[in-house]
């Protein structure tokens, strides 16, 4: 550690685990040169966890893989540096980058399945780290890869070891992928959303390990995501990226309470607030999207974006000046008096480094909080929207099995519910519980092996092709992923008028109602000439949904639509949802993992464990107590926002029981904190009710279940 | 687009500006795909030895001498500076037979490739599509299918039909017809699950339209490699139908038909038969490098 080489102009001895100073990285694709970074400065104290927050195609990714010289080969470093514990890599070879990065640096990446080789067991692979930088021996070898597995807390590490991959869950998967990257004893980890597509309550447990192990290890963590909630969780530090541009950095209390960057304030607004409905607010969009790469931008790179904007922000680009101080109006009023013309600009970077503690690229840091918002159209009362009208649809005990070689997966366990005229009922569960399959026999793209689908009255066939055409267009669907939902072969126009043509409920042109159809869901009409690969996700799911109202449907099921999108397109999807909702008296089943995007949507929820329906009510009811204990772990398992809330995480133990093989009894009682005893093991619980409409199935009365849940003590995990 | 030009149109102005800068970016991204064809050098290649040959079979007899003129005082000559590959047995010139005999294998190959494409596509699209019994029954027939020997096969087939190039044609065509559609399959099989499928489904559209408009339209790189697969076997396989006297018969300048009569005096005139080889090898090499060059730029 002597030996490295120490950064210039850095106030502290020690050198810092990670710094960046003016970093520019060019893309070059298809003969154009894109710049992705932008001067980019920052610095990440040895044993600090900073996050890197912005919405996809900002350039987060870019930097960290800039910053450990794994730059795909048409992207290059034009110009600034990187420090690495002092270290230039740039200055090292090849084969010395790769030695010195499996000692210094680890990754941890989104998709655990993808950075395990499928065709070796866990426990060489775990080992080969070990052989290869420690040169031990096999067996010696192998036994510090248990120890790894152990300080990761995996159950049986013996068992582990011998196993493939595709044997462990995704959550596991994810904790050998750590203990790997732990294994080096790494002075830098870098996580790259690693609880993306991960179900909530298997992310919970890997924040718990990542914070459990910062006590450990000495590392400082670059944590890359979109996710506020979880940098709120980890970071000591924030740093907002925005078109390649850092635009605000600073504490993460500080950032997350009083944000000094309009984009900042913006992504805080379009995330619903924990506990937040529909018909209390309106979520807050940013308008416009993000400019696309090699886009010239002049002045502030928000500014085309930005409700605040004055003209001397798209005259000149403001610095990241020192907050709070009075720099960023200082440097308006030089703008202002600039000649208006572009050859005369030339950026320059403030340096964050050893300066203020907090950094904002905007003049007018100091309006920030006061930021106008937009009144987007505020959700009507059910009533408004024909709740009083009787129920539209009926499911009664369907259930559905799988075949999966000898063994039998039932998916769907006599799940019955029903819908109210313009009433959306979120469906909540982990993966594997059963919404989608739940959602399509309710389509008729799956048949139930029993059960009914009773719609307006009328039992309804079990697959789609046998349906009458009346009953396709009265029920729709909006599916989970933006690349596949539309057929890349067809013009936006051709998909949006072959709907109006087969679903269409006759009366007035074809072309009248596709135009009228776009212009509802907000799409310009020069992109309906455009395929979907031309467009954006937000783009391709508003056409998605245009295709699904067709034919005016009653009731549209809305399998996870905003997943897949940024936060603030997210926002817009939800909010055009809605305001959909308000105008055409629709009724949504509405699917989600994103418990706060599923309270927000609903007016009543039901949460699916195992293939059943194991609680069901108004969505206020639902989120509070007393509560399904299942509910109670799920709820207690999202990151969120505020500070202040207290947050006591109630952790599920072991994994997800097979579907072949449900647990006799309660099927919740092998993971269940407040399981009772053998009543629990033995006997299937009676659905009680907590008020009118809101039924679990739990052997704990709703008033004994208030107590324990509204008690200041956290449940202990009883063994069994 | 922020020029004040733009800013000062009127909205319709600006739809029509929008317009056309979508239909341009729609052409760019084709004209992007044959860029990166013209700039691969394994794909030029071979395109210009099979364009070569092309142009061989339509314009060889304007620019060599007669494919059949006979001239029995230059028999089994070596080449020389009069012909420039020799003379075969009967004194024709090898090097307009060289080049007049492409002409019979560039039309039974890609007719037989296309027959291929339309009967493995069809089964295909049918197995890969409907999934469940259907599938099973087709492709347990294609594994029968696939298991015969070709060559053994089809002299089987001509021997009890005739030996007419369109019966040649019509067989390898048949005999192709499995492979192709176990490839098709299995792209159909990758597009069955996607969302548009489902929603074609809920629409009510009928098996036959989500085939043939909804998937069949994306799975056309896999079939354009696919065709050109088959096609390089197909040039092989009719050549060897010809080399044992199906097809074609005598004066024709096949390859094959040639190689067969002339090996006879492949010790004493090894050019009556070199040269038709060769010519067979490059054109199956050229319709192979276009192969490996299409799915190098697709996988892109």
């Amino acid at each position: 550690m002597s030996a490295v080489e120490q950064p210039a102009n850095s106030p502290d001895a020690a050198p810092a685990a990670l710094d960046v100073r003016d970093l520019e990285v060019t893309f070059h694709r298809r003969g154009r040169d894109l710049p992705v970074l932008k001067g980019v400065t920052l610095r990440i104290a040895r044993g600090e966890a900073y996050g890197l927050v912005g919405e996809s195609g900002c350039g987060k990714t870019t930097l960290a893989m800039a910053a450990l010289r794994y730059l795909a080969a048409n992207g290059t470093v034009d110009a600034g540096r990187v420090l690495v514990d002092g270290q230039d890599l740039s200055t090292l070879s090849e084969e010395a980058v790769r030695k010195w990065r499996g000692e210094q640096i680890a990754m941890v990446y989104q998709d655990p399945a993808t950075a395990l080789s499928p065709a070796m067991r866990i426990g060489d692979q775990v080992a080969e780290v070990f052989r290869y930088h420690e040169g031990l021996g096999k067996a010696e070898s192998l036994e510090r890869a248990r120890e790894s597995l152990r300080r990761v807390a995996l159950p049986d590490p013996d068992a582990t070891l011998r196993r493939y991959p595709f044997e462990l869950s995704g959550g596991q998967q994810q904790r050998v992928v750590i203990a790997m990257a732990l294994a080096v004893n790494p002075h830098l980890l870098v996580l790259d959303e690693p609880t993306t597509g991960l179900d909530a309550t298997v992310e919970a447990e890997i924040l718990d390990l990542i914070e459990e192990l910062r006590g450990r290890i000495n590392a400082a963590i670059l944590l890359i995501t979109h996710n506020l909630g979880l940098v709120r969780r980890l970071c000591e530090r924030v740093g907002v990226l925005y078109a390649g541009r850092l635009v605000e950095e600073g504490p993460a209390r500080d950032i997350f309470t009083d944000p000094r960057h309009p984009y900042t304030m913006g992504l805080m607004r379009c995330v619903p607030r924990f506990g937040m409905n529909k018909t209390d607010a309106a979520l807050q969009t940013i308008p416009g999207t993000l400019p696309a790469l090699g886009e010239p931008l002049q002045g502030c790179v928000y500014s085309a974006r930005c409700p605040m904007a004055k003209p001397v922000c798209s005259r000149r680009e403001p610095d990241l000046y020192a907050w709070p101080g009075d720099a960023g109006a200082k440097g308006a009023t030089e703008a202002e008096a600039m000649p208006a013309d572009p050859a005369a600009y030339s950026p320059h970077h403030a340096n964050p480094v050893g300066e203020a503690a907090r950094h904002a690229r905007c003049y007018f840091s100091a309006d920030v909080a006061e930021m106008p918002r937009m009144t987007p159209v505020l959700a009507t009362s059910l009533e408004a929207r024909g709740g009083t009208e009787g129920d539209v649809l009926e499911i009664g005990d369907v259930s559905r099995t799988f075949k999966d070689g000898r063994k039998r997966l039932t998916a769907v366990h006599d799940v019955s519910l029903s819908l109210k005229r313009g009433e959306t009922f979120g469906l909540v569960g982990e993966s594997g519980s059963g919404k989608t399959t739940l959602a399509k026999c309710v389509t008729g793209l799956i048949a139930p092996d029993s059960g009914s689908v009773t719609f307006e009255g009328m039992t309804l066939r079990a697959t789609a092709g046998r349906r009458s055409q009346d009953a396709l267009r009265a029920i729709q669907m909006v599916f989970q992923n933006p690349d596949s939902t539309l057929n890349p072969a067809w013009s936006t126009r051709a998909i949006l008028t072959r709907a109006v043509r087969k679903l269409g409920a006759g009366g007035g042109s074809v072309r009248a109602k596709v135009d009228k159809l776009s212009a509802d869901v907000r799409v310009e009409p020069r992109f309906l000439l455009q395929r979907p690969t031309d467009l954006s996700g937000g783009q391709k799911q508003r056409i998605a949904i245009a295709r699904a109202f067709a034919g005016d449907p009653t009731l549209v099921i809305c399998d996870e639509p905003a997943s897949a999108l940024d936060v603030s397109v997210q926002a817009s999807i939800l909010n055009l949802l809605v305001e959909l909702q308000t105008n055409e008296r629709v009724s949504y089943v509405f699917i989600s993992h994103d418990l706060a995007v599923v309270r927000y949507i609903s007016d009543r929820i039901g949460v699916m464990y195992l293939a059943e329906l194991i609680e069901v009510g108004s969505a206020e009811e639902v989120f509070n107590p007393p509560h399904h204990p299942y509910t109670e772990a799920l709820l207690s398992s999202i990151p969120k926002l505020d500070f202040d809330s207290q947050q006591q995480r109630i952790p599920l133990r072991g994994t997800m029981p097979s579907l072949s093989e449900p647990p006799s009894g309660c099927r919740f009682h092998t993971r269940c904190h407040r399981i009772l005893g053998d009543i629990c093991v033995n006997d299937v619980p009676p659905f009680q009710e907590a008020a009118g409409g809101h039924t679990y199935q739990c052997h704990i009365p709703p008033d004994e279940l208030l107590a324990l849940q509204t008690a200041t003590e956290p449940a202990a995990p009883i063994e069994v | 687009m922020a020029t004040p030009q733009a800013a000062a149109a009127g909205p319709g102005e600006q739809q029509i500006q929008a317009n056309a800068a979508a239909m341009l970016e729609q052409r760019r991204q084709r004209r992007y795909l044959v860029k990166a064809l013209l700039r691969s050098p394994t794909f030029m290649t071979g395109f210009v030895i099979v364009l070569f040959w092309v142009f061989m079979a339509l314009f060889s007899t304007f620019l060599t001498q007669s494919p059949t003129d006979i001239d029995a005082m230059a028999i089994l000559q070596a080449p020389s500076a009069a012909h420039w590959f020799g003379t075969d047995d009967l004194g024709r010139d090898v090097l307009a037979r060289t080049m007049a005999g492409a002409r019979t294998v560039l039309v039974i190959a890609p007719l037989a490739t296309i027959l291929a494409l339309l009967w493995g596509g069809i089964i295909g699209l049918v197995s890969g599509f409907y999934r469940g019994y259907t599938d099973e029954i087709i492709m347990r027939l294609v594994d029968v299918l696939l298991a015969l020997p070709i060559i053994i096969t089809s002299i089987l087939v001509l021997s009890l039909l005739g030996k007419s190039v369109a019966i040649v044609i019509v067989v390898i065509g048949a005999l192709f017809t499995p492979v192709v559609s176990r490839t098709i399959r299995a792209a159909v099989i990758g597009e069955r699950e996607r969302e548009y499928v489902m929603a074609a489904r809920l629409r009510g559209e009928r098996s036959a339209f989500v085939m043939a408009r909804e998937i069949l339209p994306n799975i056309t790189q896999p079939i354009i490699v696919e065709g050109t697969i088959r096609l390089g076997y197909a040039v092989f396989t009719a050549a060897t139908l010809s080399f044992l006297g199906f097809g074609l018969v005598p004066p024709s300048p096949d390859w094959g038909l040639t190689i067969a009569t002339e090996r006879i005096f492949l010790q004493i005139a090894p050019w009556t038969v070199l040269f038709p080889a060769a010519a067979l090898a490059t054109l199956v090499v050229g319709v192979n490098l276009i192969t490996d060059g299409l799915s190098r730029v697709f996988s892109k």
